[in-house]
């Protein structure tokens, strides 16, 4: 009786109408969202962990964690000047499980920067941004718009990174806000509009909560659906353009009884015979539910699980409060902006505009510029895209390393001391070479092998290991007065007053 | 009727073809349609970035006191709250900006052990020691000059005055002066 009744409530808060024939039950699942996540079949193909280690669902989960994290951490912070350090030190110390709160979310962000690039490595490695031949897919778009999610998690990280309001935040986003100052005649307009004045103060801070809380992860998210739903629209992982070269190659197969949903009142009765042509087929594939749904939610489950593991581990600094009278030494961006940080070491232009600029451009414009479609889904394509591969990690080793101990050894100042012009050194200075190195390296590679492919993979290995070694150097390596230091060497103190 | 319903076709065609100059009233009406809205965005959005841009900062002032002169110690102090540093040598006084020209961090003061006689670009004083940046490694003589490391410019030097009403410093960050500059009270 009860039961019934509870049923009866629950129909009506998730039933708008009650299907009245089996074609109105057919359109009622055709249109239901949640059912459609997946699709029908998965190919085993794509299924495979190799293929893609999960790295965009796990960026995805982690994208979630950060959500439900902040909109918390959103009713215990106060994005003034005067009370945004003491919600810190009240989470940390007052508030129950602050401290888990504050760590999970910042453990999460850094997890996503990182995983957004060692996503996008895949993608490249595998070369599953090419279109196919059989049938065109927009994968180049798709890869476009993954771009363009990276450089919003990146200004979702940088804008939450100013919210602690210690000296940390403060000085990181000092460094960063006059990195776009760099910019030609405009540099210093986009700087104050973006601190909201000449200085970074309370229109800074609101600024970039509303950024960091409610804009960027608008457009995130909006972004985020647009590039999973085209992933669906492309028929999945790139690694299926396989399966479908083989269904081209198949005899083709004597019709066969089909889902009966489809027809939908079309044709009458439950069956219908038709010639199945799709890529998919009992061999080669494998029902979505409950295979690919059991691996999401174990990657999920997996994902949180680590998540959380981490945080309970790795603690989130909070220094002194932000003073702008006191820089700390040596005063360092977030991580993932040490390698440029370390190229604006040699010039603010250079390292901090036009590298970052060539870079995001090139990323964008690279199915364009491969349009080769052999080996799609496949890691480094066959044999010789690996052995380009190798090469362009060891040449990007050498010359990056090349390059940091030109400008440690050698800096351009004491190679031409009487020059005065600082045009002359933003344009020759050690981040110059390694782009000129790297664009240099694409070209010969491109007329070795005729293969832009091949070129490609060189340059991106060596943009890999570039963008490790500069990030290193500039997180581990550097030292106060940005001084270099090796690992085992320990740092001076340094007078911090007169 | 029959000319009408030709003439109509033929539109249409000239739709498919020519996409973008299509004559007709419809596409005409579309075109307006586009313009009106684009302008109506543009009405729109201007109030909204333009309320993004202050009028108004709440800033600290750009000219401010900083003290009697014979309360400075001779040699250098470095102004905290300011980011200046401000230099006596008996009766000259002369203030340099503490604010790397790179990006804006605060530049230490590395004083020498015996104050020494520097030429940098033909202009000679008496150097006290010299600037570092902890940011990026910047380095600036005892006047000012970058000489080491990505600062693309020297520190600035700001003009001082004595007040008339008080008798003390008084700092105007926003006028620069040439780093030979020097107030003699």
């Amino acid at each position: 009786m009860i039961l019934s009744k509870i049923t009866g409530v629950w129909q009506k808060l998730t039933w708008s109408w009650r299907p009245e024939s089996n074609r109105e039950a057919g359109s009622g699942i055709v249109a239901n969202f949640l059912l459609h996540w997946f699709p029908n079949r998965i190919s085993l193909r794509s299924l495979a962990f190799p293929a893609s280690f999960y790295l965009g669902t796990i960026t995805f989960v982690v994208f979630l964690v950060l959500t439900v994290t902040g909109v918390i951490l959103m009713f215990l912070y106060v994005p003034s000047v005067e009370r945004a350090y003491w919600s810190l030190k009240d989470l940390d110390h007052a508030v129950s499980f602050g401290w888990l709160l504050r760590r999970l979310h910042r453990i999460s962000a850094h997890l996503m920067v990182a995983l957004v690039f060692l996503h996008m490595f895949r993608v490249f490695l595998t070369g599953s941004y090419k279109a196919g031949e059989i049938v065109k897919s927009a994968r180049p778009f798709n890869w476009v718009l993954g771009v363009t999610l990276l450089v919003l998690t990146l200004l979702l990280s940088f804008t939450g990174y100013l919210l602690p309001w210690d000296q940390l935040a403060f000085w990181a986003i000092t460094v960063g806000t006059n990195i776009a100052a760099a910019v030609p005649y405009v540099g210093e307009t986009i700087r104050q509009f973006l601190l909201g004045g000449t200085i970074i103060g309370q229109p800074t801070l609101i600024r970039f909560y509303v950024l960091h809380c409610a804009l960027l992860p608008l457009v995130l998210f909006g972004v985020a659906a647009w590039h999973m739903w085209r992933i669906r629209k492309d028929g999945g992982l790139a690694i299926v353009e396989q399966d479908r070269q083989e269904a081209l190659a198949r005899e083709p197969q004597a019709p066969k009884k089909s889902k009966t949903y489809s027809v939908l009142g079309i044709a009458s009765g439950t069956t219908v015979q038709v010639n199945d042509p799709t890529t998919l087929n009992e061999e080669n594939s494998v029902p979505s539910t409950p295979f690919l749904t059991v691996r999401i939610l174990l990657v999920t489950l997996l994902t949180v699980a680590v998540s959380i593991g981490l945080s309970l581990v790795v603690h989130a600094p909070l220094e002194a409060a932000a003073n702008p009278e006191v820089t700390p030494n040596p005063a360092k961006a977030p991580w993932y902006f040490l390698g440029l940080q370390e190229m604006v070491g040699y010039s603010a232009l250079m390292g901090g505009v036009i590298v970052p600029t060539i870079v995001i451009l090139g990323l964008m414009l690279i199915p364009f510029l491969d349009r080769e479609q052999k080996g799609i889904g496949f890691w480094f394509t066959d044999g010789p895209g690996r052995k380009w591969g190798v090469f362009g990690f060891v040449y990007g080793l050498v010359t990056t390393c090349g390059c940091l101990a030109m400008a440690l050894l050698a800096p351009m100042r004491s190679i031409f001391p009487t020059i005065e012009s600082q045009f002359f050194f933003d344009l020759v200075n050690p981040a110059t070479f390694l782009l000129l190195l790297f664009a240099g390296m694409y070209f010969v590679v491109l007329k070795k092998t005729a293969s832009t492919r091949y070129a490609a993979i060189a340059t991106f290995c060596a943009f890999i290991i570039a963008f490790v070694i500069l990030t290193y150097t500039g997180t581990a390596l550097r030292g106060p007065n940005w001084d270099f230091f090796w690992p085992w060497q320990a740092w001076p103190v340094h007078p911090t007053a007169l | 009727m029959r000319t009408v319903a030709s003439n109509t076709i033929q539109n249409e065609t000239g739709v498919s073809s020519e996409a973008g100059t299509d004559p007709t009233r419809r596409g005409f009406l579309g075109r307006l349609t586009a313009a009106v809205a684009a302008v109506g965005a543009l009405v729109a959005g201007w109030p909204l970035l333009r309320s993004l841009v202050p009028n108004v900062l709440y800033e600290p002032p750009k000219r401010f006191r900083i003290g009697a002169p014979e309360n400075f110690q001779e040699g250098v102090t470095f102004l905290e709250e300011h980011r200046l540093f401000l230099f006596r040598d008996s009766s000259n006084y002369h203030a340099v900006s503490g604010i790397c020209t790179h990006l804006g961090c605060t530049v230490k003061f590395s004083p020498f052990t015996l104050p020494q006689e520097e030429t940098v670009r033909e202009f000679t004083y008496r150097a006290l020691g010299e600037f570092h940046c902890p940011c990026h490694g910047s380095r600036f003589r005892g006047e000012g000059t970058n000489y080491a490391g990505p600062a693309p410019r020297p520190l600035k030097c700001f003009h001082l005055e004595v007040s008339r009403a008080t008798g003390e410093l008084v700092v105007d960050v926003a006028t620069e002066v040439s780093r030979d500059f020097r107030l003699v009270v």
